[in-house]
């Protein structure tokens, strides 16, 4: 697989420091298990943070800290719940997904719009974005669109394009209240794309503005 | 004695004494770079505590060619500041919705991202080309996350110059790292 469009340097410096959003953080962590690139953009952040930790004023524990992890140490393990194993509840949009996301629990997917479905995961700490499952049947045009928020999307299955150029599995697009645009689906296949969004879409035309009450991603 | 040699001490005969010394060294260190980052002294204790203890049980998982004990230690911290602000927005929700929550932690460790040594090597090589300004900007930008009007007055360089020298810092690193 050839990795055309990769993540913004500095989401991918935000997942290594642990400061991106949930649904954020799923999306580059599904790309960048795919990215030897940005693995090792996101170790070289880990290293340099790791030399700041070297660096960090030190502040003093309390002063049973390391009798209580003693402690802790010598107790019995608790046997640690064994994550759950594609025990979904629900149908899913693709039964073919990446091992991170068939770890995630999803919500009942829904019809947005002719040819388009989404299928929402469920992530408690998500706090400012929220993220899904987008299909879109072939040859979908998706309605011109800008964001007041951000708008991440890794492509799993099938490709789009837009101006930026054409998304094929494992490309990342990054859209944001300064792009405007218009993605039209491969013909060949359906394209399947996980997303994470904060803030709305806002829908641009005259078919736009009539039926955007009516789209809710 | 370097830190990753007493990680394997640990490892491989539960040495408590090689575990005093990573403690000693690292606990207070996490705790001062918890605060500084915003987080109360006592969450910042029990990360600390917790980042520990996880050494201990997880010392064994420590690969010495594949990551330094500073950045692996920083990333069991990372992972475990990740994990305790979701477990607190699992129970805010949970009182509105009874309904539980097993999804389990997205982040990545370092032991699943980074498995070739030649990356490995590739990356050390990569951070030793970046200038001391460069490596400098990038980690009070992103690691100790200053705001960029505060990095300027720290450094006595105009907010434009923060930002273009963090943007050229990054995409230096990038073509250094890029295939």
């Amino acid at each position: 697989m050839t990795i055309n469009h990769h993540p913004p340097e500095d989401l991918l410096a935000d997942f290594a420091a642990g400061r991106l959003d949930e649904a954020d953080r799923l999306v580059i962590g599904v790309h960048a298990a795919q990215c030897p690139n940005c693995q090792r953009f996101i170790a070289a952040i880990e290293q340099l943070a790791g030399a700041a930790l070297e660096q960090a004023a030190p502040v003093a524990m309390a002063d049973d800290a390391f009798a209580t992890i003693m402690a802790a140490i010598d107790e019995p393990k608790t046997a640690s719940t064994p994550a759950p194993t594609s025990s979904q509840p629900v149908p899913l949009l693709d039964d073919d997904l990446p091992e991170m996301l068939r770890r995630c629990r999803f919500a009942k997917s829904r019809r947005v719009a002719p040819g388009v479905k989404m299928q929402p995961i469920v992530l408690p700490g998500a706090d400012k974005s929220r993220a899904f499952l987008l299909w879109s049947a072939p040859g979908t045009r998706m309605l011109e669109h800008s964001h007041t928020g951000t708008e991440l999307t890794l492509v799993l299955k099938g490709s789009f394009s837009h101006q930026g150029g054409e998304y094929r599995p494992g490309d990342f697009d990054f859209g944001d209240g300064e792009v405007d645009h218009q993605p039209l689906v491969g013909s060949d296949m359906p394209c399947l794309c996980l997303v994470a969004m904060s803030g709305d879409l806002q829908m641009h035309g005259w078919l736009g503005r009539l039926i955007s009450p009516f789209v809710r991603l | 004695m370097e830190w990753a040699e007493l990680i394997g001490r640990v490892a491989a005969h539960g040495d408590r004494g090689a575990f005093k010394l990573l403690f000693e060294h690292f606990a207070p260190r996490v705790k001062g770079f918890l605060v500084k980052t915003g987080m109360s002294a006592d969450a910042a204790e029990e990360i600390a505590q917790m980042t520990l203890l996880t050494v201990w049980r997880k010392a064994a998982q420590f690969d010495p060619a594949s990551a330094g004990a500073a950045a692996w230690i920083f990333t069991i911290a990372r992972n475990l500041r990740i994990d305790s602000a979701r477990a607190a927005a699992r129970r805010a929700k949970a009182a509105v919705n009874a309904e539980r929550d097993e999804t389990p932690e997205v982040a990545l460790s370092p032991e699943t991202m980074m498995s070739r040594s030649d990356d490995v090597s590739r990356v050390s090589a990569a951070i030793q080309q970046l200038s001391d300004e460069q490596s400098t900007v990038i980690r009070m930008s992103f690691i100790e996350e200053h705001p960029h009007g505060e990095i300027a007055e720290r450094l006595g360089i105009p907010l434009g110059t923060v930002k273009s020298r963090i943007r050229l810092a990054m995409a230096r690193l990038k073509d250094l790292l890029d295939d």
